[in-house]
């Protein structure tokens, strides 16, 4: 009969599996002390780690866009330093035009002609600013250079121009004969068939490359915003439009009535080129305005996330600790028993 | 009584002293078999002293039963949970980085910086080479994921041998058994090599015994199929080839009946054959249809359709192709299709395509286009791929993980699903395994040999054959003295 309810084999296995037992707990511990969580998340979370997976990717997918936002800010102020340029050149074309006001000084109109040529060229330059390797006035056609060279040799808007006026009048705008044009002739030339060329599609032909709609980019999950401008902006047309007038009419040898009307006419479209280049200026500054709130937003987001990832995932490494240690002399106390009870057996008496 | 009696007795102890010596120096060799149960010499009285009339065997039936149904359920729940490891393992580690998730995630990200940015053209290739990345994650998991059917098919199968030749020890075990009860032997050695066999049987189904006469053990399996009854029955399986979404495995028939799989994460399923079944018939294919719910999604969020405007043309599969070449019905799963889908080849360079088509459409043909003119910051088509990820669609409820969500939600999901049913099947794992342990304890506290028991019963046994000795040497002495009286 048996006696006693402990057998040999089942006290070692007993002892064998603690240590084992606590072995593996131990390790997982220290996983967990070292790197802050979990040791196996799936395991610890269940259908949470979906949760967790999201929230991870909406961290690393608002880091994205907040990279990607310092590029928008980089290509906005870009356009605005471009456009302020154009700006400038604008008043100094206004200003041209107004120094010659009721004016026929050849002297002062050269000085005005001067200016004139300067303020375009300065301005075209501007117009072709890229950065990062993107013509920033091109709208989304960001690879060619938006703007042509007015004062280039051959190009395609002074034939234009050239080939209106003289289909108009039938000489050229340096021809004596235009002393001869009446006020009339003039206000119809300006208006009729000059002003068009401007704003009809021959602009695309002559001036620009640029596309209307300019580059979106994503500031945030829901934001949109325009992130530059184009040549074919009313503004631009404008300023071409007026520097066109003075470099062409101005100095031409027409009556001073007639020139005090194509005076009035560049000062009226200088005006305007300055008020519509601003109004883009503005537009681009609500962008800019718009890309820092998102950014604002996103560290916030961002923080949030990371807060709620830590709640998920994170374990109390304190706790951890102080439980690797309650193990640890667990398992040298089980070490010590496992030793003592090896020798507590009868044989060792006989 | 006479002096020759109290030899006779003493003699008779003498004997009783040896069989029980060599009955506990049995149970001392023993000591570290867990298949080896204590036997003990019973003693009667007889005329001369006592006698050893049997050794028995302890046992305890109801202990031994618990054990193996321990054994059994916690068997299976480690092969599940084996099964479901290999299934995680698949999309790597705490991270999940080699996931479908992790891999749609940073493949929106390089495309949501390219859409800021569209005219780099390096950020197209970028964004192109984390869609082949995204595409041959789903190729490498539609694979690993059958390899797992396949293998466990072949588990099965190496399990069903087993069995089989465990079967068919078992009846040998079993006819020694009831040959050398009817016949009045010994057959304790019998009975220890049969719950030897049995022990490893119901690792691999879950038994319940029907004891009958002679000792003779007649086994069934928990649903009621019999495995043996005085001879074992048939386990029969004919393992698949190959595995792909659309073959289906074959079943395990025990006596002509199939094996139906275990159900669940803590799994009803006992024996290691019930839980290879759920995997490769139930756990497997379920991920395998997620992954083709998730290719699904991603060919007909990328789809171009035609831009003219009167539109004639279908729908086409853009940036994410598969061996179909058109793009999916919506909500109904396409089986296998995560296996096969690709880069279209027309937006890799290497294969002579155009990065830029990504951009602006027309991968499909010149009626595709969105952006005609090329212009190279052209953003809507990319910005709109990237809102794609976040576009509810619809699923097919038999990918298990509802019917809409978008394809980011549903991605995640499915790593959810994993790990909650791999989470629930560790935990369920841990309780059937101390369960196990301890039955396994208890019983073997029962049945099993204590070295210090023995030790203490063979002190008795000394000084009882010193006693006996003594009996003998006096007897002798009185002998003598009356012999020399004579």
């Amino acid at each position: 009969m048996k006696t006693s309810f402990i057998s040999s084999l089942a006290a070692q296995n007993s002892m064998r599996m603690t240590i084992q037992r606590s072995q593996v707990e131990i390790q997982k511990l220290q996983t967990e002390v070292v790197t802050g969580r979990y040791a196996d998340v799936g395991e610890s979370l269940g259908a949470s780690v979906s949760r967790s997976v999201t929230l991870n990717r909406e961290v690393l997918r608002l880091d994205t866009m907040k990279d990607s936002n310092s590029l928008v800010t980089q290509r906005l102020s870009a356009s605005q330093l471009a456009l302020e340029e154009m700006s400038n050149q604008a008043q100094e074309l206004l200003e041209a035009f107004i120094s010659v006001n009721s004016s026929n000084d050849a002297t002062r109109l050269s000085v005005a002609d001067q200016t004139i040529t300067n303020a375009l060229s300065s301005f075209t330059s501007a117009a072709n600013t890229s950065s990062n390797g993107e013509f920033l006035m091109g709208g989304v056609n960001t690879d060619t250079k938006p703007l042509t060279d007015y004062q280039e040799a051959g190009n395609p808007a002074k034939a234009t121009f050239d080939a209106a006026f003289f289909g108009y009048f039938g000489f050229t705008q340096d021809d004596p004969a235009a002393a001869g044009i009446s006020v009339a002739a003039m206000d119809d030339f300006l208006t009729n068939t000059l002003e068009p060329l401007f704003s009809g599609p021959q602009w695309n032909a002559d001036w620009s490359t640029a596309s209307d709609s300019n580059v979106t980019s994503r500031i945030s999950r829901t934001e949109l915003v325009q992130s530059n401008a184009n040549a074919n902006e009313e503004g631009i047309r404008k300023f071409a439009l007026a520097s066109v007038i003075g470099l062409e009419l101005l100095s031409a040898p027409i009556s001073d009535e007639v020139r005090s009307l194509v005076n009035s006419r560049a000062i009226q479209h200088a005006g305007e080129a300055v008020n519509k280049i601003d109004n883009i200026r503005s537009k681009l500054g609500i962008s800019e305005n718009r890309v820092e709130k998102a950014n604002k937003a996103l560290e916030a987001q961002i923080q949030i996330f990371e807060i709620h990832v830590a709640d998920l995932e994170e374990v109390d490494a304190y706790e951890a600790s102080t439980r690797m240690k309650a193990l640890l002399a667990q398992v040298e106390t089980s070490y010590q028993l496992t030793a003592r009870l090896q020798q507590l057996s009868l044989t060792n008496f006989l | 009584m006479s002096l020759s009696t109290a030899i006779r007795t003493a003699q008779s102890a003498l004997s009783n002293n040896s069989t029980q010596t060599s009955v506990i120096s049995r149970n001392i060799s023993n000591a570290s078999n867990p298949d080896y149960n204590r036997r003990s010499a019973i003693l009667s009285t007889t005329t001369f002293g006592a006698t050893v009339i049997t050794t028995s065997r302890s046992q305890n039936q109801a202990l031994l039963v618990q054990g193996l149904q321990g054994t059994a359920a916690s068997s299976g729940q480690q092969t599940l949970l084996t099964g479901l490891e290999r299934l995680q393992s698949i999309f790597g580690g705490n991270d999940y980085e080699t996931s479908p998730a992790a891999l749609m995630a940073s493949f929106r990200d390089t495309l949501s910086a390219y859409a800021v940015k569209p005219s780099e053209s390096t950020l197209a290739e970028s964004a192109i080479a984390d869609a082949a990345l995204l595409a041959d994650g789903l190729r490498t998991a539609s694979k690993e994921v059958q390899a797992t059917r396949l293998d466990a098919d072949k588990q099965i199968e190496l399990d069903v041998e087993k069995l089989n030749s465990l079967l068919a020890d078992f009846k040998k075990a079993n006819d020694a058994v009831v040959g050398g009860t009817r016949a009045g032997r010994d057959v304790n050695q019998e009975l220890d090599e049969r719950e030897r066999i049995l022990k490893q049987i119901v690792e691999i189904v879950p038994v319940t015994t029907n004891a009958r006469d002679s000792n003779d053990l007649a086994l069934y399996t928990a649903g009621g199929l019999t495995l043996f009854e005085t001879s074992p029955r048939a386990v029969t399986f004919a393992p698949s080839a190959g595995y792909d979404a659309t073959v289906t495995g074959n079943q395990v028939f025990i006596d002509g009946q199939p094996l139906p799989p275990g159900q669940g994460a803590a799994t009803s399923g006992k024996g290691s054959l019930q839980a290879l079944l759920q995997i490769r018939d139930d756990y497997a294919p379920e991920l395998q249809r997620q992954l083709d719910e998730m290719a699904r999604g991603l060919i007909t969020a990328f789809a171009e359709s035609d831009q003219s405007a009167v539109p004639t043309l279908p729908d086409m599969p853009g940036l994410f192709t598969w061996a179909g070449g058109t793009v999916p019905a919506g909500g109904t799963l396409q089986p296998g299709l995560a296996a096969s889908i690709v880069i279209n080849p027309a937006v890799v360079t290497a294969s002579g395509g155009n990065p830029n088509l990504l951009r602006d459409g027309g991968i499909n043909g010149a009626a595709y286009v969105v952006n005609p003119s090329g212009a190279a910051s052209f953003s809507q088509v990319l910005d709109g791929l990237v809102q794609a990820f976040d576009a509810d669609m619809t699923f097919d409820s038999a990918a298990g993980l509802g019917t809409t969500g978008t394809l980011s939600s549903f991605a995640a999901d499915s790593l959810g699903w994993l790990e909650q049913n791999r989470s629930d099947a560790t935990a369920s794992y841990e309780t059937k395994e101390a369960f196990r342990f301890r039955t396994i304890e208890a019983y073997s506290n029962l049945t099993g040999v204590s070295i210090d028991e023995e030790m203490s019963i063979l002190l008795e046994l000394e000084q009882s054959y010193k006693a006996s000795a003594r009996i003998i040497s006096a007897v002798d002495e009185m002998m003598q003295a009356l012999l020399a009286a004579a």
